[in-house]
């Protein structure tokens, strides 16, 4: 029997709706179930406002490093709109915002994507308009509280720590090591790296919705010493989960030989 | 006549997954004509499911990779055309029907696709009542897909797959998870649907004896290639071919093989069984029968029971009655099979044993003492489970993780983790495996590694749950002959099947279930020859049983041959010999 392969090479290329942006529509489709069903799981109440966190912020990020900015923020979007209405009680009391954080939060981490695929656009610059973005929305967000609301400055940093760290992060080499480190064959590196990136993301997700929120509920200044110490616990938690599923589910996706979507960055 | 035009053709077809080195598929000219029912063979890995997924462009589209030759499915190029489109004309079904339905009722089952596809609502209803008739569903509309039985879901897989109206119907090993009655339901549709409707079908199966009675024509594939193309008769009498492809023949070829081998030329050897009968009264009309002796019933372990049910009885939830009033001892040594219907209780019993259920009423011992006074931690170190999907027990990510978990959060010291973990991944062969991901393992070995898992923790019951399904032949016997390695080195073994043909060589004791309660408990030999019993819960038994019996017309008395070989040993002057004609050990 002959060994030699006969037939002409063809250029094999993704017609219709197989794929979204290079990452098949199964994947989005798996990975929005996955965001809708942690909607129902809550981990820490909303203070002041009520209801709760879903246990889903802590796997936004790994959607979107697995589908990439786009298909990671319509995964993450739609899983969530779902959840929003399947699991009211951790909707929080702006729905459209939670959506909008999970759509965010994917999109960010997609972007860290340095795309060395071949065939994949050149996306190297999307951190860039996204870091001001998300500093202006800092400085919206401490700006309304510091000059308007009365917030002291110390108080305004401290209660924005998650929010600042993540952004300086985000916009230092610190992003690209990040992305180096989830790309790591090694697993104790993988950890770090979901580890730092969740933390990041879930960061600038929290800014993208607290600013809005803020702008809405405007909570009296106590409240923002009362959160100091709170915000980095919850972040620390979604860091957390973002680490053990997504080392397993990297790890897995690793070792079976399932399509890699095109902008992923495992 | 002219033949019918293909509908499908390849040519020179080759494929290799993303970061694959060695073809999936390889150099394949093939055509599939109008009409036809192509059944595709071949052993795991052989690039069955490969080829099918290729018929609607899911391979290369989906999955990427290099693709060679090309593809065209009713003169479409599956490369050039959208799956969405391609769709419309292969309608596929896979192995497991619960990853298919995701509807709430078997009507929006049906209307799923075609409301995605904008088919106008008087359309779809009509559609909905045609292919529920087509696959004998209709009455079932408001069910939810969950209250069907697993021959009930593949049937429902089929007809949202015809409501496309496909001409092509592509079928992926669709009854390998299903009792014979499924698997009958689901050959008998699809050859209803290619000849009184004329779908075109392609099913890839390891259900030779189904396949050499409704197959007009097969397809041996074998590490990517195509070994050979023809009609069942043609195919299945090549009993070597097949078996250097790991496959198994119809066992009326084998039995007539055997004959053949030993001097007594019947012919072309028949596959069906029918054709095997006409051929053994032939053969008995030339030649005087020899029943060979079959020695007496292996006696029973002795000792005290370790597994016992008193009157067990258990009801879900829903006030379903699983069991009712089950009673039975197995004892330390045996190697027990359990074989029902699905639904007969087979599952629900050997929960009881685990305490992940508790009984109604009656009660379940281990070692004489009630498992209500286990916990299920302690249980789990006598009694050790591998479950029917390997890869619902499989969450680590290196193989020495997996198979060191249990033990790791029991509390063992590390030096004994290390001694058992290593020990048990020598004994399954997976030393050389250890630090890879399970998920990078062929389903046989990950179901290898779930079995190390458990015999790390040195249970002294082991109970696998349908550990065959899935596999191919060859992937069968390798877990089962850990099975009897398992029992030779003390251990009472359960294992629960509908792969009856496969199990004379390993278990020695059958308890028959139906309908929650124990129909028979016997010796393999004789539970086999029970055809009533096994009738009332819906199994069949192999074809060398059902030849016996037939030549029990000749013979002087009751036969009770099990295999092939003993069938085979009736016409071979000096009786049973050992090696190609040996009575399985267990039963001898």
């Amino acid at each position: 029997m002959s060994q030699e392969i006969l037939g002409a090479e063809r250029k094999v290329k993704a017609v219709g709706g197989v794929a979204i942006d290079g990452a098949p529509v199964a994947y989005l489709i798996a990975l929005a179930a996955a965001v809708a069903a942690l909607s129902f799981i809550p981990f820490s109440v909303i203070l002041a406002a009520g209801g709760s966190f879903p246990l889903s912020q802590g796997i936004y990020a790994l959607v979107g490093w697995i589908l990439g900015p786009v298909a990671g923020g319509i995964a993450c979007g739609i899983g969530r709109l779902i959840g929003v209405f399947v699991a009211p009680h951790t909707a929080g009391p702006v729905p459209l915002a939670s959506v909008w954080g999970a759509a965010i939060a994917s999109f960010a981490a997609g972007a860290m994507s340095t795309a060395r695929e071949e065939g994949a656009p050149r996306r190297d610059w999307w951190w860039i308009p996204l870091s001001v973005f998300f500093v202006m929305e800092w400085l919206l967000f401490v700006g309304r509280a510091v000059l308007v609301n009365g917030v002291s400055v110390q108080v305004a940093l401290l209660n924005t720590f998650v929010n600042w760290s993540a952004i300086l992060l985000y916009v230092l080499p610190t992003r690209t090591l990040i992305a180096r480190l989830i790309g790591s064959r090694n697993i104790a590196a993988l950890a770090a790296g979901l580890f730092l990136g969740t933390w990041m993301i879930a960061g600038l997700s929290h800014l993208s919705v607290t600013v809005i929120l803020y702008y809405i509920l405007n909570w009296p200044p106590e409240v923002w010493a009362t959160l100091i110490p709170i915000i980095p616990m919850e972040n620390l938690f979604r860091s957390l989960v973002g680490t053990v599923i997504g080392t397993g589910v990297i790890a897995g996706l690793r070792a079976t030989e399932l399509v890699r979507p095109r902008s992923a960055l495992y | 006549m002219e033949p019918p035009e293909p509908l499908v053709q390849f040519e020179a077809v080759s494929y290799l997954y993303p970061r694959a080195t060695r073809p999936a598929l390889r150099n394949i000219s093939l055509d599939i004509r109008r009409g036809e029912f192509v059944g595709l063979i071949g052993a795991t890995g052989a690039g069955k499911t490969t080829l099918c997924l290729t018929l609607n462009g899911i391979v290369p589209q989906f999955y990427g990779g290099r693709f060679f030759g090309r593809i065209t499915v009713a003169g479409m190029d599956t490369l050039e055309h959208p799956t969405g489109m391609l769709a419309r004309y292969v309608g596929m079904v896979f192995q497991d029907p619960e990853t298919q339905l995701i509807a709430n009722s078997v009507e929006d089952e049906v209307a799923f696709a075609l409301e995605n596809l904008q088919v106008p609502r008087e359309e779809i209803r009509a559609r909905i009542t045609y292919v529920l008739q087509a696959v004998r569903l209709d009455g079932y509309e408001r069910k939810h897909p969950s209250e069907l039985s697993g021959g009930q879901k593949q049937r429902l897989a089929i007809a949202a797959a015809l409501a496309m109206r496909p001409a092509l119907l592509v079928l992926d090993e669709p009854t390998s998870q299903l009792d014979p009655v499924g698997e009958q339901e689901v050959f008998a549709v699809a050859d209803e649907l290619n000849r009184e409707l004329g779908v075109t079908v392609l099913m890839a199966s390891h259900a030779a004896e189904r396949l050499a009675e409704y197959a007009t024509r097969l397809i041996l594939l074998s590490a990517g290639s195509l070994v050979a193309v023809g009609s069942p008769d043609e195919i299945y009498p090549q009993i070597e071919l097949l078996e250097r492809h790991h496959l198994r023949p119809p066992q009326v070829a084998r039995t007539f093989y055997l004959i053949n081998k030993a001097g007594h030329p019947t012919g072309r050897l028949p596959v069906r069984l029918e054709d095997g009968l006409r051929a053994l009264d032939s053969l008995c009309a030339q030649c005087t029968l020899t029943p060979p002796s079959i020695p007496p019933e292996p006696q029973g372990a002795d000792g005290p029971a370790l597994v016992s049910a008193r009157d067990l009885k258990y009801t879900y939830p829903d006030g379903t009655r699983a069991l009712n009033g089950v009673s039975l001892d197995i004892r330390a040594g045996e190697y027990v099979v359990i074989i029902g219907q699905n639904g007969a209780g087979k599952t629900t019993l050997i929960k009881h044993f685990l305490r992940l259920l508790e009984p109604t009423e009656g009660k379940v011992l281990i070692g004489g003492r009630d498992t209500r006074e286990f916990t299920v931690g302690e249980l789990a170190r006598r009694v050790g489970y591998v479950g029917q999907n390997p890869d619902h027990q499989i969450f680590n990510a290196s193989v020495k993780d997996e198979v060191s978990f249990a033990l790791r959060h029991l509390g063992y010291p590390a030096a004994e983790i290390r001694a058992r973990t290593s020990a048990s991944l020598e004994a399954l062969g997976l030393l050389d495996m250890q630090d890879m991901h399970p998920l990078a393992l062929t389903r046989g070995d990950r179901a290898r590694v779930v079995l190390a898992a458990v015999l790390a923790l040195q249970p002294e019951v082991i109970i696998l749950d349908e550990p065959t399904t899935g596999q191919d032949y060859r992937g069968a016997k390798s877990i089962l002959d850990i099975t009897r390695e398992l029992h030779r080195q003390g251990k009472t073994v359960i294992v629960v099947t509908h792969h009856l043909y496969l199990m004379p060589e390993y278990a020695r004791r059958v308890l028959v279930m139906g309908k929650g309660t124990l129909l028979l408990d016997a010796p393999l030999r004789q539970a086999y020859h029970q055809l009533d019993v096994l009738g009332a819960t819906f199994l069949e038994p192999p074809q060398a049983v059902l030849l016996s019996r037939y030549l029990e017309r000749y013979s002087a008395g009751e036969l009770r041959l099990l295999t092939p070989e003993e069938v085979a040993a009736c016409f071979i002057p000096g009786g049973v010999e050992r090696g190609s004609h040996q009575i399985p050990e267990s039963v001898a």
